[in-house]
């Protein structure tokens, strides 16, 4: 099937997926607009556009390469690009740079490279194999174990940088993926429940207390939260849930009505797990960090502190109307009130200099490319490639909402970037080599 | 279509699988969609206005207030201009940095204390210097970049050329204070704006106001201002022309403080209009030094300059009222002016005396010779002939226990007292010794000695009473007049012809021949009554009142000294001085007119 020189090439552009690409080239160009003009106010758009010119155009090779490498061979390399990208991850803990409290940057001079990007599509490589070939033993334990060996794997890496918000993508890619092999519905569900409990708990919390620093006069809703904040009231609670678990599954079980005992104890088991795990949680996090996951929901408690930048962000937006500030003519980007904006908040500047109309536009033209992936997903030639697509298209998707929804306000400040418009190399090569191994597990859907 | 090597239910089931994922994605997106419709269409514009808010800022430039005019074309007030830095605090930066602070040190080249406004709950501009050089000025403005949040304004001063002489007619300026900023916001006040307190400031402070102009410029989230927009200047307030005359004042306000207290008031008036051509409450205070230390020197000090004598100080009238007296009698009991009346110096009734001033008698006494000698036995009689009632009647037709309604503030009404107050105040009948004390102007009655210049100006004027007034008109800088004083419908006091030709005749013989003849002027007939009022706080107040020329009236005259003893002697040489001035003055324009001829 490999053919040479310029028929090979020609295979391949014809069997690209077009709308993908499109869809991808259009995100980037809007980015390159949207950096120049953040970057307008540092007085750095020459830097900023060059290293994303640079690496848009490395990226497009490794996209190309990637392409016409056959995605089939990953299955059987998977051990060697799992320690691969452990060792890359490791390293970056002895020699990488530090760059904002965080030390995962190999730094050249010019350009610096985040390794943590190119492990988050080696960790969908690997994970989508071992899920593939032990796909039939998946109502087993020990499957679900080994999964979450991998997964630490990773994690216990990046968080000794310690680079909370690259985490975040991992477990929504895992779940995912567990859920399109066919994990039954109900053990992801606890899965959720546990993890929920594991980082809802201590923000809660953090929550309560800065509603209780605003509010002047006792009323029933401090009195409430003073009651909640107990730490007995905690304890109370969660017991008196697992006993209403236990309860009703007994009082069900008199009715004839026969569940499993396995459901309600793991249930219960991963309540408890998360509630024990919450306080490790609670004291790993710093105080600032956790001001910021939750201030999104009333920003103006704090809006000289951990509020100002969705308050700011939030301006940024509304203030774009329907058509926008104009190129470099956004206020609120030209004068620096919005922070971080070639970045995490590059998506603020969209939305203020181009108005609804390009802001609704860049959300369809991601929408598009997500839609694409999961059509690769569906039509690929076998479910290795259905289980990357799906891995792809996730992480994309989950980055978009945290990104997306953070600069308006409706998700914590995390600081992940919103891949292909975010200023950043590691993150536009990555993202470029994951289309990469999309197109080619299209291109290859008809091969048998 | 199925996977390669695996059967047809292992893709279905993930077909079911992977329908559920998209389902959730497009729920996602979705979700983004319409926050962003949100924020961007229906919110669009609240956010707009935000970030015009964070982004422009204005400096404000005081707008300097109108000018005062006398009515001889003199300045009663003006403004004086220097140059202050003050600090605006912006979102975020609330205090001045240090950085600032000594970056300004250095350019100025002296140590800055910022004083910190007190009412910091509403404006938060801090001055840090004033009196700043023309060429400091440009420095500061030359190094904005370095100075986060300082700018330079023009600032206006009120300057008072009079100075205490004017200050009861003018009043000051000073800041809104804190409490009065919530009743005043409503009229377009805002914090940091200065109001008139007292007088013509006070009075017509909505004409004298300007309107704050000032930059409008683009600042960025550190503080720092990126560029200017445009500018606005201010605009000063609407000049007023007032009837007073400054050279009159000054007169008038020499001779009360050269008087044997230094204490009174004095108010000179037009009679034929009402216009105020001087209002002098003496002690004054300087009004150009109203915001240093020394006014709290004016608030401590014991002879009160800060108090308005002419409008707020209650007096008896004491032997000023025998006009009132005087007019009832002759209306009521229709006496003959020829009828004569023995006084021996004292009065008795039931088993108490009431003295003449006089100790050893007038002997017998006419209407007109018991009016221009004061003989109190006379008014004694009469009093008790007419009663409490028509004396109580006759006080309210000459205005008194009413306001003027002169255009300044805080005037004072002044008390005519009747049997019925007494009761309720005193628990004590009216007694006859009652009548006979009011029949001289003392127990109970209080009046101002502006209400006495206007009693006197509706006797010259035969009963016309004209409303007294200190503004003729208010003009602003486009030359539109704004305000112009109208005469309101006439109000007279109706009194037979008979009676005013009697009391013009007694009052006239009163300075010719009788009590106020220190006021006796060769050419000119002046028309008065002095009075000697007894009042518990010490030695009695001396009165005066007067109109001059007496067949035609020009000009009236009110003058009090407090505590300065009798009338006659220590308040009728302060209105011979006024006089003097005045008809000096009114030749030396006539020989004018001649020379021009």
């Amino acid at each position: 099937m490999i053919k040479q020189g310029k028929n090979f090439f020609h295979w391949l552009v014809s069997n690209i997926d077009l709308y993908l690409v499109l869809s991808v080239t259009i995100l980037i160009v809007i980015s390159f607009i949207a950096i120049y003009s953040a970057g307008s106010n540092y007085g750095m758009s020459f830097r900023y556009l060059s290293v994303q010119f640079l690496a848009t155009g490395i990226g497009f090779l490794g996209l190309l390469l990637l392409a016409s490498f056959n995605y089939q061979h990953y299955k059987h390399l998977d051990k060697l690009i799992y320690v691969l990208s452990l060792v890359l991850l490791a390293s970056v803990l002895l020699f990488g740079s530090v760059k904002r409290g965080t030390k995962g940057w190999f730094d050249f001079g010019f350009i610096s490279f985040q390794p943590v990007e190119i492990a988050k599509i080696m960790y969908i490589l690997v994970l989508s194999s071992f899920l593939d070939t032990k796909a039939k033993e998946f109502k087993r334990v020990s499957f679900l174990i080994s999964t979450f060996a991998i997964l630490l794997g990773h994690l216990v890496f990046i968080m000794m940088q310690p680079d909370f918000s690259s985490t975040l993508s991992y477990f929504p890619v895992t779940l995912f993926l567990l859920y399109a092999i066919g994990i039954e519905f109900f053990y992801l569900l606890c899965i959720i429940i546990g993890g929920g409990l594991v980082v809802g708990i201590p923000l809660l919390g953090t929550f309560f207390d800065m509603q209780l620093k605003i509010a002047q006069n006792k009323t029933f809703l401090t009195n409430l939260i003073l009651f909640l904040k107990n730490d007995n009231t905690v304890v109370y609670i969660i017991s008196a849930v697992l006993v209403l678990i236990i309860s009703s599954w007994w009082f069900l079980w008199k009715l004839r009505i026969r569940i499993p005992i396995i459901y309600p104890v793991v249930l219960c088991g991963a309540i408890v797990l998360g509630c024990v795990s919450s306080t490790f949680v609670e004291k790993s996090l710093k105080d600032y960090q956790r001001k910021r996951l939750v201030v999104f929901l009333d920003p103006h408690v704090d809006p000289r502190g951990s509020g100002y930048n969705i308050i700011q962000s939030k301006i940024a937006i509304g203030s774009g109307k329907f058509t926008g500030k104009g190129l470099k003519k956004g206020t609120q980007t030209q004068l620096g009130f919005l922070p971080e904006q070639h970045t995490d908040f590059i998506f603020s500047v969209i939305g203020e200099e181009g108005g609804w109309i390009i802001a609704q536009l860049t959300l369809i033209f991601y929408f598009l490319f997500i839609w694409r992936a999961l059509v690769i997903a569906k039509e690929s030639r076998d479910r290795y490639g259905s289980l990357m697509a799906i891995g792809i298209a996730t992480m994309f998707a989950f980055y978009a909402v945290i990104n997306i929804g953070m600069v308006m306000g409706m998700m914590p400040v995390t600081g992940i970037p919103l891949l292909f418009l975010s200023y950043g190399g590691s993150s536009i090569f990555s993202s470029l080599c994951a289309v990469g191994v999309l197109c080619s597990i299209y291109i290859r859907r008809h091969t048998y | 279509m199925v996977w390669q090597k695996e059967d047809r239910f292992a893709y279905e089931n993930f077909l079911e699988k992977h329908k559920a994922i998209f389902v959730f994605f497009i729920l996602f997106f979705i979700c983004l969609s319409m926050r962003l419709f949100y924020l961007q269409i229906i919110k669009g514009n609240k956010y707009k206005a935000i970030s015009e808010h964070q982004r422009l800022h204005n400096t404000n430039e005081r707008a300097p207030r109108g000018i005062v005019y006398s009515s001889d074309n003199d300045i009663l007030v003006s403004n004086k201009f220097s140059y202050v830095a003050l600090y605006y605090p912006l979102d975020g930066h609330k205090k001045i940095s240090n950085e600032t602070l000594k970056n300004l040190e250095i350019i100025l080249g002296r140590d800055i204390k910022p004083k910190t406004d007190k009412n910091n709950k509403y404006g938060k501009i801090l001055k840090l210097a004033d009196n700043l050089t023309k060429e400091e000025m440009f420095k500061i403005r030359e190094q904005n970049l370095r100075l986060c949040g300082v700018s330079v304004v023009r600032e206006p001063r009120r300057v008072y050329p009079l100075a205490e002489t004017s200050s009861h007619v003018t009043g000051y300026t000073s800041e809104i204070k804190p409490e009065e900023i919530e009743e005043l916001s409503e009229q377009g006040y805002k914090p940091g704006y200065y109001i008139g307190r007292g007088g013509i400031e006070q009075a017509y402070d909505k004409y004298l106001q300007g309107k704050t102009g000032g930059w409008q410029v683009e600042v960025n989230a550190r503080g720092y201002r990126v560029k200017a927009l445009k500018y606005i200047p201010p605009e000063i307030g609407a000049s007023i022309y007032s009837t007073i005359n400054s050279k009159l004042q000054k007169v008038a306000y020499d001779a009360l403080k050269n008087s044997d207290t230094g204490k009174g008031a004095v108010v000179v008036l037009d009679a034929k209009t009402g216009a105020v051509l001087s209002l002098v409450s003496c002690p004054g205070f300087d009004t150009n030094k109203i915001r240093y230390k020394e006014f709290s020197k004016f608030l401590k000090d014991k002879n009160l300059p800060l108090f308005n004598r002419a409008l707020q100080a209650l007096y008896p009238p004491g032997s000023i009222f025998k006009v009132v007296t005087f007019v009832a009698a002759v209306e009521v009991l229709n006496i003959n002016p020829s009828e004569k009346v023995l006084c021996t110096g004292k009065l008795e009734l039931g088993d108490r005396y009431y003295t003449c001033w006089c100790k050893h008698g007038h002997g017998w006494l006419d209407l007109v010779h018991a009016t221009a000698q004061s003989c109190n036995i006379y008014f004694y009689q009469l009093g008790l002939k007419l009663g409490v009632k028509n004396l109580e009647k006759f006080s309210k037709k000459f205005y008194l226990g009413k306001k003027t309604g002169i255009d300044l503030p805080n005037e004072k009404n002044g008390f005519v007292p009747n049997p019925e107050w007494k009761k309720s105040k005193q628990k004590i009948k009216w007694l006859q010794g009652d009548t006979v004390i009011f029949s001289i102007g003392q127990g109970g009655l209080w009046v101002t000695p502006l209400q006495m210049s206007c009693m006197m100006s509706s006797i010259a004027n035969k009963g016309v009473y004209n409303k007294p007034y200190v503004v003729e008109k208010v003009i602003d800088i486009n030359g539109e007049e704004l305000y112009r004083h109208k005469p309101e419908k006439e109000d007279r006091i109706n009194l037979s012809d008979r009676t005013w030709s009697l009391l013009h005749t007694a009052l006239l013989e009163t300075v010719e021949s009788g009590t106020g003849k220190r006021c006796k002027f060769k050419y000119i007939k002046v028309t008065g009554k002095t009075g000697t009022a007894q009042n518990p706080h010490g030695k009695d107040h001396a009165w005066f009142i007067s109109y001059a020329p007496s067949d035609n009236p020009e000009i009236v005259i009110a003058v009090i000294v407090e505590h300065g003893g009798g009338g006659g002697i220590n308040a009728v040489p302060v209105g011979r001085e006024i006089y003097r001035a005045y008809f000096d003055m009114v030749s030396e324009t006539e020989n004018n007119r001649e020379s021009v001829r």
